[in-house]
Order: C-alpha cells, then structure tokens, then sequence
C-alpha cells in the first residue's frame, strides 16, 4: 500500500475533474475511480466528469477498459483531470492460464483469451458453442440444433485414434468433469475464457491437458463499485440453413416410381415393361394401393407411358401434407439475467440470477433454465483470503422427434415420398377425427407404407414424451494464506453436483406403446465430483529477476449412479411415475461408476529484464483406470520466450510495437477415453431360469496404461505499428502421441475381436494464425478485421504390432469410410471409387484395380485386392509387398469386385478458421463474424440416401434423381432408376460417388448495437444502456443444399442430424 | 510474521485432510463383475461358477454378440438361423421396408467379403466358442474328468457348445464337405494368438471327440430345464455332425437312441399349430425360455419373425414360406394351417406356427415367447435320412411315417417311394416340418440339393443355385483376412 506520508491536516475535501482519453483529448465516460484502500468510488459521467470526497494523501485509482490503469496521489489542488493511455497490445492484461494468472506479456505458451463480448452476442446456453470460430486451431462443431447441446470441440487435430479427443474445462481453478455438463454455467456468468493449446500451457493439467484446456473464469464483484446489471434478450428460433432439396410434388415422385418400375421391367426381360410397370406402381412391391392418392384404380391409368409422368386430369384425392410444414415450428427465445455486483477492500461479491427458456424449431424440443451464482470474496485477515463460488441451475430439457431411428422427424421430413400423407385418410380421401386427443387421427403407416411403416415421427413427439429435469450445483471453496511477503499457501475444494431425472413416456393410444397399453422408461442419475487442491506457492523479485515456484497436490474423483425402470400399463397416459403403470416390463437396474485421479506437480516461472522468461512444469498423475503397476504417469513441460520488442534495438521502432518468440516443449498424457475399467476380464450379471448367467463382456489389457504426446511448438506474438495497427500471433507446433490408445482388432476367430493397446504413432502437426487489423481508429468510427485459421497435417507414423507376426499391422479398417495405416491421416477416405454411369445401358460402374501380372491389360482371376485372392486382403498390403506391381484399373458393374482403397482425399481441410469485421460508428456498433474451410472433403451420406435407387414407395428423391440416365446415350452421373433392382442395388453404397467437397462458408453471427447515452437516463439513475439485435446461423454456402460439414468431426452428413438453430436476437442491457 | 506458528498449524491440518490412502486409485465396477471380483464372490458361492457356462447360454440370444452396436439381425444364435433361411430360400422376405436382410436375399454379402452380414456369425461363433474353451480350460482343459458330478456336467455342456459352434461354421463358411480342405482355424483354448486353418477333417475329428466327451460326462445328469444340454441334446449335435461326414450307421444309432430313450415325444397335431412359443412343449429338446429379465425387445428372432409381436415382421418386412414349398404341403397337412392362406395382406406368413399366445397384432414387446434350438422331429427326420442313406428303406418310411401320422398324412404313399424318391421325401418333409428354425439349410447342404426360388420371392424368381455354390455360403470376413496373417484367402 503506497502511503505518501507529508505534513498536512487530514482534511476531507471534494476533488473534481475530467478524464480523457490521451490519443484523441475525448472525455471518458464510466472510468471507475476508487480511493485505495477503502470502499470509496466514483464513476465519470458521460462528459467524463467526476467529483469525489478524499483526504489529501490517499490515492486516486482511475482504470477503465483498453486503458492502462493510472493513479493519482491527491495533493493540495481541488482539480485532477487525467489523461489515461490507450493500452494498445494489452500487454499487463492478465490472461489467466492453468493454477495462476500470467500476463499476455509474460506467458511462455500459447493462450487466447477469448473477448467475452464476442461471446455473449452469441445466443447459445453454454460457451462451448459460442467459442466457433473465435480461437484459431480450436474446432467447434455443433453437433445438434436441441437447444441446450453441448458441442464438441477439437483443440489441435485429433489426439488420439480411440481414446478422448475432447478438451479438458476448468472452472474457476477447478477441473470440470463432463463436457456436457457446461450447460450449468450461464455464459452471462463468465468473466473470461481462455484456450490453453501447447503444452507449457497445458502440461500442469498433466493427464488430462493433451487435448488442450478451456479456462473459464466467473465474473467477480469490483471493490467500490456498485453495479447493477440487466440484461434482456427475446428472439426466436428458425430453420434457415438449407435442407436438402427434394421431391415435394407427388405427380412428379409417381412419375419417377413408374419409370423404375419399367426399367426394372426391361432388366427382368420382360416382354411388356410398360404393362410390368403399370402391374407393379401399385402393389406388393410398389407402393400400397391403400396410398394410391388419385381417383384411378391403376398405374396405367395414372401415368402416360409416353412422358412417363402423370396423365393430364388425373385428379387428386387429396392433398398429403408437407410433413415439413408440422415438424417445424417457428419457436421463440427468451432470455433474461440479473446480476449484482460491488464490494469494498475486504469483500467483493457478484450475484446473478439467469432465466432462459429457448424452443427449437423441431416441435416439443426445448430448453428451459434458471440459474444462479453467488461468488464472495474475503479477507478477514491481512494474510487470509477466502472465497466462495456457488452456482446453481435448474434445467429441463424435450427432445421429441430426434432420435437415429424410425422416430426422428428429420428423417420423416426428409426422406419420406411425398405421397404419404400425415393423416390418415379414409375412402373418400377425408382425414378421421379422433375421439382419444381431438384433431385428426395421425397416419401410423399401418396400411402398408413402404417408408418407416407403423411408425408417425411426428404424432409421436406430440402423444409421448422424452423429457429430462435437472439440478446442478457446481462450485468451490478457496483458503489463500499469505505466509509471507513471498511464500502463500492456498487450497481450494471444488465441486460438482448433478442430479438428472429422465423419462421417455409413450402413450397407450397410439404408436410403439399402444400395445403395452403406454410405457415408461425412467432413469435417474446422480453425479458427484469433488477436486481437492494444495498447492504451496513462492514468488520473488530481486533486480531483474523474477522468480514464481509452486508445488501442489490435488485429488479428484467422480462418482456417477444410475438406476433405471421400465413399466407398462398406464392408468392415466401422462402421469410419469412408475405407479401410474402395473407392469414390470423389464428388470430395474442400478449401478455406479466411478473413476480417480491423483496428482503431485509443481511449476517454476522465471524472467530477466522483463525480455526472457522461461517456465517449466512437472506432473506426476495416477489414475483409478489402469491397474497396479501402470497407474501413474510423469509428465512436463519447458518453454521459453523472448520479448524482442524489449530489447534496446527494437524499443524505439516504429515498426515493431511488440514482439515475443517462443518456443516449448513438453509431455503430456490422455486417458479418458479408455473406459474405466480396460484392464480386466469381466462378465455381464444376467439371470437365466432364475440362476447365475455370467455371459463374457469384455476383455481387458492389464498392461494398458497412459497415452502420452510429446508436443513442440514455436511461436510468435507481435503487434505492429505506434498505434498497434496490426497485432496477431503465428504458432507452428508438432505433436505426436506414443502409446496410442489403439483399439486394435484381432482376428475374430480368436473370440476377441478387439483389444485396447498402448501402441503406434499419430502425428499432428500445423500452424496457427491469428490476425487483427484496425484499419480505422477515429474518435466516432472504427473498423477492424479479424482473421483465425489452422493448416492441419494428421498422419499416422507408426501402426500397432500384430502379435502373431511382431510387426506392425498394414491396415485397420474398422472406421467406416476410412481406414487406419501407415503414412495415412486417420482421415484419409478409403473407400471404393466411383466411375460415372455407361452411357449406353444406365448402370453405374466402379473401378476395379489389378495387378496385371501377365500384362494383358485386363483383370484375370487372382490378379484383384480386395477379394483376398492374391494373399492380402488390401491394396495396401498388396503394394507394400510387391512394390512393382502393375497396376492397373479397370470399370466394373459389381460393386463387390470394386477396389476398396485410399482415394486420395482427405476429411481434413487445407484451412479453417473464422474472420470478423467489426466496427463503430457514433453510438452504434457491427460485426460480423464468418466460418470458413478450405480444401476437405466430406461424406454426404444424407445425399446418398436420398440418391438411392429405392423400390417404389420406399424412399423419396433429391431433386438430382431428376438428371438420371433415362435412354441410351444418355452422359449423366445419376444412373437409371430400377426400382432396386437386384443388380442395380448398390448405387448408393458407399463410394467416392457421394465424397463431398466439404468448403464452406457461413455467416455465424451478427450483431448492431446502439449506446445510448444522454442525460436524462443518467438523470434517472441509469449508467448505460444498450440495445442490440443479433442473428446466428445466418447462412451457410456449402457445395450443395442441406450438407452441413461443420455438424460432425469428419464432416459427414447425417439424416437424422438436427441441422443448427438459426437465433435472431433483440436484447436490452441496462447498467444500473 | 507472529502468525507464522498459527498458520503452519492450519496448513499442516489442511495437508493432513489431503492424505489419500492407499487404494484411492483402487476402483471396482457394479454395473458388471469384473474376473476378480468374481472369483472373491465364488469362493462363498459356487454356483457362480455353473453361472459362467450359463452365461453362455445367454450370450446365444443376447444383442449384439455379432459385434455390431446395434445392427437388428444381430441377436445370436436364432439370428443366424434366419440367415440360413433366407439362404435357403425357403423363408421369403415377401416385401422390404426397413431393409433388413434384403441385400441377403439377393446374395449380395455372399459375395463382398467387406459386408458385415459375414463377420456376424464368424464372431458369433467365435464368441461361443472362446467362452466355452475359458469354461473348459477353468475346469481342466480339454482331456480333464473332473471328480465332482456338477463340473463334469458342466463341462459336458460345455464341450457340447463349442462343437456346436463349429458345426455352425463348418456349414456357414464352407462350400461343401471337402475333407482335406483347410477351412478354419480350431480354437481349442484360451489363447488370443492368431491360428492358421485346419482341414475340415480335424475339426470334424474333434466335434466327434468333444461331443463324444460330452455325452459321456453327461450321462448321468438331469437337468433342471430345457436351456441346458443334456446327454440327448449332445447326442442330437453329433447327429448332424455324422449327417455331414456320411457317418449313417452311428447317425441312426444316435437318433434312435434319442428317440427311444430320451423321452421327447413327438408334437401333435394341436402342438404344431400352437405356436412354437413354449419350452415346456414335449417335443422340445432344447431351447431357451425367453423371461423379462433377458431383455429381448424388437432385436430379437420374435421381433423379425411374428406379426402377433412388435416386429419388422408386421412393420413391413413379412417372412414368408417360399410358394413353391407350401404348394408341396398337401391340402390335408396340418402344418398347411401353419401358414396363412388367404390372398392379400399377411399371404404365407407363419401366423399359426410362429406367434405370442395373446395374438394381438404387433401386441408383444418385452419377448417372453420361447427359442427353440432342437426338436425331436429333427431326429425321426435325421433318422430316416440316416436309414434311407444306409440302405434301410423299411426303417426310414417306418420312421417318416411316424412323423406323418402325427401331422394328419396317411403314411401309406410312403410305400411307393424308394432310392432317390425317398430320400427326396425326406428331404421335402424336412423343409416342411421344420420350416423356419434354421435347420432347412442344413439340409440342403447334407441332401447336397439345389434351391429354385418361388414366385413370391423379392429376387431371384426361378433362378436355381446348387448347395455348394458362393453364393449359398458366407465369406471369410475381411476382419479375419486383415488380421490373421494367416488367412489370405477365401474357402
């Protein structure tokens, strides 16, 4: 505490003045003036004016946002005005990295802390989907538009072939168990959120930092300033991105029906395809004459033979619906939060009260929240600090409608031909009241559907229920003690609670249930961790140097219960409790789950001068998961940077305003996605007649022990300019994991078909960039652009050893649509190659490769790949052992006798990242931010199905169907129709048919904002008030309507995905 | 500072509260037993042991025990005889909704040794059969007699399961019987090394060996229920397992030793008709009693097969008796009226063989309908076979002719029959008695017949395949290929 002791008489008296802003001689409003040492303070007005009680000799302490924080000593003047300095580079903000605080200055390794204001413009319930695009190398992926989903995020590639490849978050100093479980943190709750990417970041996370490390801090109350917050959004929820596009006439599905029906007729000889296909639309195999929607009895009544379309004045019996019309929904948004913050020298306190309650457009899925935090800080003594953070939520979840099965809408809404109507409809073509819920009875498909038959996607997420109700606590309590000036000692128990009350509820009338008379499933669980830490910390200055040792112990264990029940038999159809059914239609079950970490680690932080600084970490983990003898693992880190721009020859340039290089490296370990209990034998408990049935459930590997990476980076961070015109980061870093946890198959025939092992090498290296350019900084405008991206490399370096032969093994393939070997990016499709469709009959070919040994140009038996003739079973093998092959390819009608084999693309893009502009002009303000990828390639699979030469009735079209092979000569890519035909049935398997450019680029957030700023609010009391209006989601330029590749990791399609929300916002915050 | 004593004292307290104990790292699961555990439990409790040979018998009818997470034709060993229905073309996929076994029918995996329709059964198979050598190598590997009657019961049944298994593969995975053929490798322990191929003949040898074995341990062990295998069930499998090697005399032997002495008699005409849903029905030798507990839902053969449960079955994908079949029954066989036969909607669905007793449409969801695995009809059928192969003409339409009478057919055309006729006899009554329980392409491949497939069928309508040809018999998976460095080859 700096006490300027003079001779005076400690007399009150008012100081007043003005704060402006050094660059542009503007007034500052809202800079918080604090007198040390006590709870008093003041806030500027918006003429930047303040008056304030003091006693000459205290100390004036201004700060403000992006200024550098200035303190005045009060003298004898009644006036103080202050210029305050534009803190350009931000170089003391302090970033928080793993258990401690550094400033961006200093930090050694790569962190982003990511502007919380670019978070909260962003309408998501969690910050996991909120942080698209804002980190470069940080790869968020929205998997599911259901309002409260937690997406995946990849930090750096993919770490592991089988094991976890998700980040670790720690909250508050806490590590934090569940990646979904971060919907229990309120984004407006957050302070800051920081991504630790290379290991001296991450290294002290040990056994659970490979994957990088999302830091999320809590807001906390600021000493002598009083703050009231309100913040207001209300929205809505829309299906914007494009789905695909299909057949939506009837008249045109029937068409294409009846022309495969005659081609098949063709195919089969027959002598009269057109009486074949007139026989056939309507039938056992085509579509239930039951769905024959028009007023004639046959397929030759309906179609002309001559266009192959429906006969002019054929008329409808009725209209089907759209389905897409009833399965969405436009659904509204409403958030609110309220927080209280303030505090004196003593105690600092935040409180905060958050209620979200988000519809998806797919009926009954919604999210609804309210929670809470309480964040207390005190010191009651000189060498004590103690705080607490609580925070509480209370969430329900529906998520009718989306499952990967018969009773997901969006493959209803999709896939189904669109002569099939929503309500069943009777002879007359009239829809039937029903007497049990009102409205019209829904169409079950009953009556022969051929597409998902006895099931009604959409009357079942309207008559049953999916829904979850949970409490959340989360939390932890910390001691600081100050032993000395240099040594504190602080420990710190952390918590996270859940309870989480599920229930599926189907209704006795109609669907699944209604012959179970309704059922119910109901699965509770309850969750537990705590984090317990002690950590010793000595921290000194002596001339240049500066020196921070810590040593620390921590303990960690979850435990997770579960118990589950089934019944049938309702007596009411919508009571959830197990009481309401009578019978027991499937044992009840419980069981808990539980694993543990314990870790010793210390780190050292050491600089000179302010220009050279070096960190080292060690950790040492054990965990519950691997048995006696391979529990613990040592890992570490060392890094080093250089502040060049401290140096003499660059301090003066006017060029180079900052500039740091660094360079780290380090070890660190994975092991969560090895199961808990991989190392032993163990059986399933089952009852048969009533006695013990111990059925084998898995083998383990009693060796299996961590995964670990060593991970080199160099880096640098730079701003150039006087005016920090251009500031970014540039980050190369080589990662390579040893000890894979590799799931590596067996052959079969030995009863174990795959066993989890320490072994081979996954290498991802890549580089990382980080650009913003202020391109104007004038007083009542400004622009900036920002622009993020990764380069990413994957390869495999080292394949697990076959045991039988001691050697690596040439391929697995057990990834659908890739394969793992040597060389190969985990990533890199394998699959057969597609060759276009003959011209002359319609049918699709793919190429068949062959060794042609005696060079005649063409296959000869034993000569093929894949039909393991030749002594391999792949191409890969194959070539490695006879490097002089001569191969050669050929086209081929068997899709069997197609070479499955590398096909030269890659599901990893050449870049990706994101960019914002963002700007101010007067009181408003803009930005936008942009996703983008370069250069992959995904798998369409929703494409495929909708290209599949499907029988009659069977499956709709994607509009493409349209550009079919429909007579000789025909040059196209889709080939004929032939109802399924049996030698034409594998079109749509997989092939590079369907491989999809994956480059997109989407508009995944806007925002404009205005300030409002003026006296008379200021005269009510009002510090600020702000109003905005947002969108997410906005559009998304893909290679084709409806493919999505930024919803899944490879960025394949899926039919049942439920593609992303697209929000539009309108909020109001107002600073009390 | 003076507060350096007091703080030292709350810091050491605070360390203290940390000290984890020992087995803080030491957990154990409950959501299943882990080897460990359940060896403590054993020693107070012995029939855990008996409970590992029968959690094989669970692992026949579990989910999933084809590796597959979670394809619906994967539900063990009832699984795999649709399989084999289909392939023999006399069970008929009428029309296809969902897809399931579709691309089977049209042999299509047959022929891609990339489909998983062939590694489900391979790792079925395997699956049992690793299991049953960790039972027999628990109790003292393969040449062991343990003293105590209940291990050798339990080995019996045991060794019972595995040449099972192999019989299984040996039909599924092998054109024809070829002796010298090298066709799987011949798991006999524990062991997790890849093996070569042994020739037909030695697995063969050892099915002999081990259901010799196994009849023997068995001989005095009476069984609580019909899940388990018993001396008859050891002497049904090894009937087969001589159907195949042309071994008639000692097949006759057995099965007319099953059939006088085990006690099984034959299914009436109101039992044919009863719905093949109860274990308890007489004619049974072996099956499983399907309880709540097993868990069995729509993945499951009731869940494919039954229109009366909440099946495929009724949700678009009708199993139906090939027409041509069912032409064959003749109008005044009761098993006629096992089948459907009325024009239209549900035409040649099994509804009064295969159903749940309540017979309410798509009605059943928790599968407590019974699988059926061996019937005593089998062995009148093998035994005449058996007889007419060894030149007893007599003796086989003596025994057919008990099955007929039972069945509401006059014997008496029998007479007329002899040579290739007979056997041709034998072989149609076998297709139509057992018609949907996996055991008509056993059949097929032992009378060395071709299939010709009926108007009703998806595909393939007339088209004639003989027993041995690739498309009749699943592929050595690539799984197998890639892995065993062995392999390199197709059967």
């Amino acid at each position: 505490m700096a006490f300027v002791m003079q001779f005076s008489f400690a007399q009150e008296k008012t100081v007043s003045g003005t704060v402006t802003s050094l660059s542009d001689g503007l007034p500052l409003p809202g800079v918080s003036i604090i007198v040390k040492g006590t709870t008093r303070g003041v806030q500027t007005d918006f003429d930047g004016n303040y008056s304030i009680s003091v006693r000459s000799g205290e100390t004036l302490a201004f700060s403000f946002v992006s200024m550098k924080s200035t303190e005045v000593v009060v003298g004898a003047s009644n006036t103080i005005n202050v210029a305050m300095e534009d803190d350009i580079a931000a170089l003391d903000e302090v970033v928080i990295v793993g258990y401690g605080t550094a400033t961006k200055q200093s930090f050694v390794g790569s962190a982003k802390t990511v502007n919380s204001e670019n978070l909260e413009v962003k309408s998501f319930s969690n910050v996991s989907q909120a942080l698209a695009g804002e980190v470069a190398g940080v790869n968020v992926i929205n998997t599911s538009g259901q309002p409260g989903t937690a997406a995946t995020i990849r930090i750096r590639g993919f770490g592991s072939v089988n094991g976890n490849r998700d980040p670790l978050y720690v909250v508050d100093g806490v590590p934090f168990n569940g990646t979904e479980n971060i919907n229990s943190i309120n984004p407006a709750d957050i302070k800051s959120t920081t991504v630790l990417k290379d290991a001296t970041a991450t290294a002290i996370y040990g056994a659970r930092g490979a994957n990088g490390v999302i830091l999320i801090t809590t807001k906390t109350g600021t000493s002598g300033q009083s703050a009231i917050n309100v913040d207001v959004k209300t929205g809505f929820n829309v299906s914007l991105l494009p789905r695909n596009e299909v057949i939506r006439n009837p008249e045109q599905y029937v068409g294409l029906a009846w022309e495969a029906k005659y081609n098949k007729g063709v195919a089969l000889g027959q002598s009269n395809p057109e009486a074949y296909a007139n026989a056939e639309l309507f039938g056992n195999s085509g579509i239930a004459p039951f769905y024959n929607m028009w007023n004639v009895a046959n397929g030759g009544e309906l179609i002309d033979p001559v266009t192959r379309t429906v006969r002019p004045g054929v008329t409808r019996r009725y209209d089907p619906e759209n389905w897409e019309d009833y399965g969405f929904q436009t659904s509204y948004r409403q958030e609110a939060n309220l927080s209280f913050s303030g505090g004196d020298d003593k105690t600092k306190y935040f409180s905060s009260f958050g209620y979200l309650d988000e519809e998806g457009y797919l009926i009954n899925s919604d999210y609804k929240r309210y929670s809470a935090r309480l964040n207390l800080s005190h010191k009651p003594k000189e060498w004590l600090e103690a705080s607490a953070n609580l925070g509480y939520a209370l969430s329900e979840t529906n998520n009718n409608g989306q499952s990967s099965d018969s009773g997901s809408i969006f493959w209803f809404v999709d896939n189904l031909p669109s002569i099939y109507p929503l309500y069943l409809r009777d002879a007359n073509g009239q829809r039937i009241p029903d007497e049990i819920f009102g409205g019209s009875v829904y169409d079950y498909g009953s009556d022969g559907r051929g597409f998902g038959a006895l099931t009604n996607a959409i009357a079942d997420a309207h008559y049953d229920r999916s829904r979850a109700k949970r409490n959340e606590l989360n939390g932890n309590f910390s001691f600081d003690i100050k032993f000395t000036k240099n040594l504190s000692f602080e420990t710190r128990f952390g918590f996270q609670y859940y309870n989480d009350k599920y229930f599926s509820l189907n209704n006795p009338f109609y669907g699944s249930a209604a012959g179970q008379g309704g059922s119910i499933y109901r699965r509770d669980t309850e969750y537990f961790a705590k984090n317990f830490l002690q950590l010793l910390r000595y921290k000194n200055n002596w001339g240049g140097h500066s020196l921070e040792v810590l040593a620390a112990h921590e303990a960690n264990d979850w435990t997770q219960k579960r118990n589950t029940a089934s019944m049938q038999g309702a007596v009411q159809p919508y009571v959830d409790d197990l009481n309401n059914f009578i019978i027991v239609s499937s044992p009840p079950t419980s069981w808990t789950r539980k694993a543990v970490l314990e870790s010793y680690f210390g780190q050292i932080n050491y600089d000179f001068d302010q220009k050279y600084f070096l960190s080292g970490s060690v950790r040492r983990d054990g965990s519950s998961r691997f048995l006696p003898g391979n529990k613990w693992g040592t890992f570490g880190s060392v890094g080093a940077s250089w502040v060049l721009s401290n140096e003499n020859f660059l301090q003066s340039s006017s060029i180079v305003s900052f500039l740091k290089l660094k360079a780290s490296y380090g070890l660190v370990g994975e092991q969560a996605g090895v199961g808990l209990y991989p190392g032993i034998n163990s059986y399933n408990v089952g009852n048969l007649n009533d006695g013990f049935a111990l059925s084998n459930r898995d083998y383990g590997n009693p060796e299996l022990t961590w995964e670990t990476s060593t991970m080199f980076q160099t880096g640098l961070e730079f701003t150039f300019g006087k005016t920090g015109f251009l500031e970014g980061s540039l980050d190369y870093y080589r990662k390579l994991t040893k000890d894979l946890l590799f799931d590596r198959r067996n052959n079969p025939s030995s009863g174990i078909a795959v066993t989890t092992v320490n072994d081979g090498e996954l290498l991802n290296s890549g580089i990382e960039f980080d650009l913003t350019a202020h391109i104007i900084r004038k007083n009542d405008f400004t622009l900036s652009a920002t622009l993020n991206g990764e380069i990413l490399d994957n390869e495999i370096k080292t394949m697990p050893i076959e045991p039988s032969t001691g050697l690596p093994k040439y391929i697995d393939t057990a990834p659908n649509s890739f394969a793992y070997s040597n060389g190969h990016s985990i990533f890199d499709f394998y699959m057969r190659e597609w060759a276009g469709v003959d011209p002359a009959d319609g049918r699709a070919m793919w190429y068949r490769y062959f060794d042609d040994a005696n060079g005649n140009g063409q296959f000869d038996a034993g000569e093929g790949f894949d039909t393991a003739d030749n002594g391999t079973g792949s191409i890969v093998e194959y070539l490695d052992k006879n490097p002089n092959a001569n191969v050669q390819r050929e086209t081929t009608k068997t899709y069997a006798d197609a070479t499955t084999k590398y096909v030269g693309k890659s599901a990893i893009p050449k870049v990706r990242g994101a960019f914002r502009l963002a700007s101010t002009y007067k009181n408003f303000d803009l930005s936008a931010q942009f996703l983008y990828s370069i250069g992959g390639y995904a798998y369409d699979s929703s494409y495929a199905n909708l290209m599949q030469n499907a029988q009659a009735g069977a499956n709709n079209w994607h509009v493409d169907m349209l550009d079919r092979w429909q007579q000789p000569g025909d040059i196209t890519n889709v080939p004929r129709l032939s109802d399924n035909y049996a030698s034409d049935n594998r079109y749509s398997s997989l092939s590079t048919r369907f491989l999809t450019k994956s480059d997109y680029l989407a508009l995944n957030n806007i925002k404009l904002g205005y300030t409002l700023k003026s006296n008379a609010i200021s005269a009510a009391g009002i510090d600020n008030v702000n109003i905005w209006v947002s969108g997410d989601n906005m559009f998304l330029f893909s290679k084709r309507d409806g493919f999505n590749p930024s919803t899944s990791e490879s960025g394949a399609s899926n039919q049942y995905r439920y593609s992303p929300l697209s929000t539009f916002t309108m909020g109001v915050r107002v600073k009390f | 500072m003076k507060n350096n004593i007091k703080l030292s004292i709350f810091a050491a307290t605070l360390f203290l509260v940390l000290g984890c104990s020992e087995d803080y790292l030491e957990t154990s699961p409950t959501e299943f037993i882990s080897a460990e555990d359940l060896q403590d439990a054993a020693v107070n409790n012995p029939a855990l042991v008996a409970g590992i040979l029968s959690g094989i018998y669970t692992t026949m009818v579990e989910t999933g025990t084809g590796g597959t997470n979670l394809d619906h034709d994967d539900f063990g060993q009832k699984g795999y005889d649709i399989y084999s229905d289909f392939l023999s073309s006399d069970m008929v996929l009428a029309a296809s909704n969902y897809g399931w076994y579709r691309a089977l029918t049209e042999y299509v995996p047959t022929q891609d040794f990339t489909s998983t329709t062939n590694y489900k059964p391979w790792r079925y198979y395997y699956r049992i059969i690793r299991s049953s050598n960790e039972v027999i190598a628990t109790l003292g590997g393969n040449d062991a007699v343990p003293e105590l009657a209940e291990n050798r019961w339990v080995l019996g049944q045991a060794k019972t399961l595995r040449a099972h298994a192999y019989f299984y593969l040996t039909q599924y995975f092998a054109n024809s019987y070829d002796p010298s053929a090298e066709i799987l490798p011949l798991y006999i322990e524990p062991v997790q090394e890849a093996l070569p191929r042994s020739t037909t003949k030695e697995i063969f040898d050892y099915m002999i060996k081990d259901l010799t074995d196994a009849i023997s341990l068995l001989s005095d062990f009476d069984r609580s229920n019909k899940s388990q295998i018993n001396e008859f069930v050891a002497k049904g499998v090894l009937s087969y397992v001589y159907g195949v090697t042309g071994q008639v005399s000692e097949m006759k032997t057995l099965t007319d030793d099953i059939i006088t002495n085990g006690g099984f008699p034959l299914m009436d005409a109101n039992d044919v008709l009863g719905g093949f849903n109860d274990i308890n029905t007489p004619g049974w030798m072996w099956g499983q009693d399907i309880t709540t507990d097993l868990g069995l839902d729509l993945v499951s053969w009731w869940g494919q097969v039954d229109l009366y449960t909440y099946s495929y079955a009724w949700a678009g994908d009708p199993k139906t008796i090939d027409k041509g079949l069912f032409d064959a029954i003749p109008a005044n066989d009761v098993r006629k009226g096992q089948f459907h036969n009325v024009a239209g909607g549900n035409y040649l669905m099994p509804l009064n063989k295969f159903y749940d007793p309540a017979k309410k449409i798509g009605g059943q969801r928790v599968i407590t309908t019974d699988y059926v695995y061996m019937r005593v009809a089998e062995m009148y059928l093998l035994n005449a076979e058996a007889a007419a192969r060894g030149g007893d003409e007599p003796g086989a339409r003596t025994r057919l002719g008990e099955l007929l009478s039972k069945r509401g057919v006059d014997p008496a055309y029998l007479s007329g029959l002899s040579g290739t006729a007979l056997l041709d006899e034998i072989y149609l009554q076998t297709r139509i008695e057992l018609w949907g329980e996996g055991k008509s392409y056993l059949a097929l491949k032992r009378f060395k017949k071709s299939t010709t497939r009926g108007t009703n069928h998806l595909s393939n309508v007339g088209v004639t395949i003989p027993y041995d040809d690739e498309r009749l018999t699943f592929e050595i998976p690539e799984s197998e290929i890639q892995n065993n460095p062995f392999i390199n080859n197709q059967n």
